[in-house]
This record gives C-alpha cells, sequence and structure tokens, in this order.
C-alpha cells in the first residue's frame, strides 16, 4: 500500500513538473552575408540588355569582412579597392562602397533567383543620366 | 412603319441586333480630337517654343475626369521641369493649369504601367531614330464634369524650354483623360507634325534622318559604355560588300595628347546585325588602357574592312564621325 501510494506521489509530481510554459525563441533576421567572390549575370544601361554584348566575364569583386577588392575593372559603381557596408546587415537597403576620397552608395536588392542569392547594385559610372543595374551573383 | 414590321417578321433573327447597334452608335459617339497645331517650323536653342493644340471633344455620357496632354520631346528639354500648360475651354473660364503626372503613377486601364511608358507603348516614339526622347504627361490640376452628347472645343497651351542644343526632332502630341486613358482610340488623339528644328550649338543631333553612325547614349562619359553603330543600309559606301567591319578610333585626352586603336582585332570588331548594320559596345577607357590621371574629351572614329584598307568616315567621306564626352 506505501509503494503503491509512493507511486502515486512520484506520477503526481511527474506530471506537475513535466509541463511548463513553452517559450519561443522570437526568430531573428539573419545578417545579411556577402563574404565571397561575385560576378556579373546580368548587366542592362538604361535598360538595355548589355549582358550578351560586353565582356562582364573577368569581372570580379571579392568582399571580406569589412572590405572588398576589385579584378578586372569595368565600368562600376567605384574604380578602387576599398570598404563596403550595408545601411542595415540585417535588412540593407543600400550597400556603400568607400574609397579614400569619397563614398559610393547604391540601392541594393538581394533577391534568391533558381535556388542562389544575387545581388542587384544599380549606379552611374559615367552621366548620371545613364544608369547601369548590375546582378551579381557569388563565383562556386 | 408598315414596311418595317414586315421585314423584321421575313426576318425574325434580326431584332436582336437593334439594341446592339443603339449601344455600339452610343459608345462610339464619345470621342477626342486634335483638329490642328500652330507650330513654328523652327526656333533658336534656348528659346520657348510655344504651341497651340486645337482640341474637340465630342461626350455621350456623363463624366468627371482630369484632362490629359502629353508631349513627346527630347530628353535633354527636361520638359518635366521646364514646360508649362494651360488650357482653355467653353466648359471652363479663364486659363486652366496643368501639372506633370508625378512618375510612377500608374495610367487608368494601363495594366499598371504608368503614363509615359504607356504612351511609348500605344502611341509609339514618332519615328525618332535615336532614343533619347520621352512622353512627358500633364493633369490638368482640377476634375471637370461633363454632360452627355455635347461638344466642347479646348485650346491647349504649351510653352517648352528648348536646350542650347542643335537638333531636330519628331514631336508629338497626345490628348486623353483620367478615367479612360488610352483604353479606345476613340477616347485619345495624337497628333505628329512633322520634323522639327532648333537653331543650337554644336554637332547636329538628328533624330529625323537615318544617320550613317550612331553613339548610344548620345551623351556620356570616358566611363560609361558605349555602343558605336554602323548603318551601311543608310548610303552606299565603301564598306557595302565587306564581310567583316572594325572600329578605327583615335581618343583625344584632357591633356592635349592622343591615343589611336586603329588595328584589326576583337576589340575593335562590330557585330553583324543584318541588313549591312553593325554595332560595338565599347568602355573607352578599358579600350584605351588609360590610367587614373587621363581622361578622354572626345572622339574620331571611322569604320574599316578587315584589312583596314578600306575607310569610311563622315557621310561616307573620309573625314571621321565626331563624338564629345559631355553630360546632359
Amino acid at each position: 500500500m506505501k509503494k503503491i501510494f509512493h507511486l502515486q506521489c512520484l506520477l503526481l509530481m511527474t506530471l506537475l513538473f513535466a509541463c511548463k510554459p513553452e517559450r519561443l525563441a522570437v526568430p531573428s533576421e539573419p545578417i545579411k552575408d556577402i563574404k565571397g567572390s561575385w560576378q556579373v549575370i546580368k548587366a542592362t544601361r538604361n535598360g538595355t540588355d548589355l549582358t550578351a554584348r560586353f565582356d562582364f566575364s573577368k569581372f570580379r569583386i571579392h568582399f571580406s569582412d569589412s572590405t572588398y577588392t576589385i579584378d578586372s575593372l569595368l565600368p562600376f559603381i567605384v574604380s578602387k579597392n576599398g570598404k563596403w557596408a550595408f545601411d542595415d546587415p540585417q535588412y540593407p537597403f543600400y550597400l556603400s562602397f568607400t574609397i579614400p576620397d569619397s563614398t559610393a552608395h547604391s540601392p541594393l536588392l538581394y533577391p534568391v533567383t533558381g535556388g542562389r542569392r544575387n545581388i542587384i547594385i544599380t549606379f552611374s559610372p559615367g552621366c548620371t543620366a545613364n544608369s547601369y543595374q548590375y546582378t551579381l551573383q557569388k563565383v562556386n | 412603319m408598315k414596311k418595317i414590321k414586315k421585314y423584321f417578321k421575313r426576318h425574325p433573327s434580326y431584332w436582336w441586333k437593334i439594341p446592339g447597334i443603339i449601344l455600339l452608335l452610343v459608345i462610339a459617339g464619345c470621342s477626342i480630337t486634335i483638329d490642328s497645331i500652330d507650330q513654328p517650323a523652327s526656333v533658336n536653342g534656348g528659346d520657348i517654343l510655344p504651341v497651340t493644340l486645337h482640341v474637340t471633344i465630342n461626350t455621350n455620357d456623363v463624366r468627371t475626369a482630369k484632362f490629359m496632354v502629353a508631349v513627346l520631346v527630347p530628353k535633354v528639354w527636361k520638359v518635366a521641369q521646364n514646360g508649362v500648360i494651360t488650357f482653355t475651354s467653353d466648359l471652363t473660364s479663364g486659363d486652366q493649369p496643368m501639372t506633370v503626372i508625378p512618375a510612377g503613377t500608374s495610367a487608368p486601364n494601363g495594366n499598371g504601367l504608368d503614363w509615359p511608358t504607356y504612351l511609348t507603348q500605344k502611341i509609339g516614339n514618332g519615328g525618332n531614330l535615336l532614343n533619347e526622347y520621352e512622353w512627358v504627361a500633364f493633369y490638368s490640376n482640377s476634375a471637370y464634369s461633363v454632360v452627355g452628347n455635347k461638344t466642347y472645343t479646348v485650346t491647349v497651351s504649351i510653352r517648352m524650354k528648348t536646350s542650347v542644343d542643335n537638333l531636330q526632332f519628331k514631336l508629338g502630341y497626345c490628348v486623353a483623360n483620367s478615367s479612360d486613358g488610352l483604353s479606345d482610340p476613340q477616347y485619345y488623339s495624337s497628333f505628329f507634325p512633322g520634323c522639327f528644328r532648333v537653331n543650337g550649338e554644336g554637332d547636329l543631333i538628328d533624330f529625323c534622318n537615318p544617320q550613317l553612325a550612331v553613339v548610344d547614349p548620345r551623351t556620356s562619359l570616358d566611363n560609361d559604355i558605349v555602343t558605336v553603330s554602323f548603318d551601311g543600309g543608310v548610303a552606299p559606301t565603301a564598306l557595302d560588300n565587306a564581310s567583316e567591319v572594325y572600329l578605327c578610333v583615335k581618343g583625344y585626352l584632357t591633356s592635349g595628347d592622343s591615343l589611336t586603336v586603329c588595328s584589326q582585332t576583337a576589340d575593335t570588331k562590330m557585330e553583324p546585325l543584318g541588313l549591312n548594320r553593325w554595332r560595338k559596345d565599347i568602355w573607352p577607357r578599358g579600350l584605351f588602357h588609360l590610367n587614373e590621371e587621363q581622361h578622354l574629351v572626345r572622339l574620331a572614329y571611322y569604320f574599316t574592312d578587315a584589312t583596314g584598307t578600306i575607310k569610311v568616315g563622315y557621310g561616307g567621306g573620309a573625314d571621321p564621325f565626331p563624338y564629345t564626352f559631355k553630360c546632359q
């Protein structure tokens, strides 16, 4: 009888302490990571697609934690290596490139296309009336 | 009347068509037309271009809408900033002001397109051969109510400040309303009075006539990608039978020095587009291997055959085609 009583107590204790309020972790937006080498997969000038008409194949931009380097320079938002930053690392709308003399800002789109993350930047390397849009994709 | 009754007794299936015909007449009764335009044949660069449109509107319905006037103009005029449009009519008293429709405003029944894009799609570019044109659309500041089965006359006054550029352009005009947009030809009217001349400064920018050579964008700096096109179909040239065409170009630097790229290589080989038309996209800074301190002021270029012995220049002659790097 005593054994049954103890068993009942144990069961009751288990029931009492088995349930506790579930604490849901608030999901946080990850910091966007663009570290690595990126290539141009699409380029437009004033809306005209230049991708197949101009050789963008050798251009590379390598992003590290806060700096970037460019290989085989083409018309781009900057023409020198320097530092980069998002306006907001979690919800970036702008990507800035800082070289010793100045900082250039580009509106940023960060879509996933075909299962791969792209970066779309818009800038004017020459006349401001001429707008270029490059879609960059990470090099495997 | 008896005859009509007899007719429909003989053709009973025709009865249903009567309401349809009446409906068609009512719908077709609404129209807007540009009857005539007062526009000078030319102005001097930098002058104000005054234009008057004489418009007739026939209504079949009670409607309240804003009046829309759009102009097809060279981008370099910046009409959105420099244009003023007003109108008078027998519905209103005094000059009625109009304002540029803000960018991104969807046109009615335009499938989400804004007015400039919708006008380009629906009305076209008036036959201008360079793509540095734009439609600029204005709405009346107020909406107006019209009654059915009435004719209104509207006189639109357009004043646009031209740029100092020396150019020929095919201006275009369109009128419509904010309710129907360009959904049906009866609801809008367009007018293209022909080639208009601005006697300005610099090389002639000819939107009206086909050119042997064109550089796009028309305004650029040496750090832009520029497209050089050769259209051998415009006039007979020494390259009519060439199977390959190359660009031969001399770049003039701000320092006063010049550099030449005139070898027949992949860097200068033009892409064939058919019908004796050719195209090459170049990045001038890359083509001339410029260092940071070097900047181009202008180009002088020819088109050559694969051997480089046949050279075609301006007007098919021996002088090079000129191109000056500048922004608007």
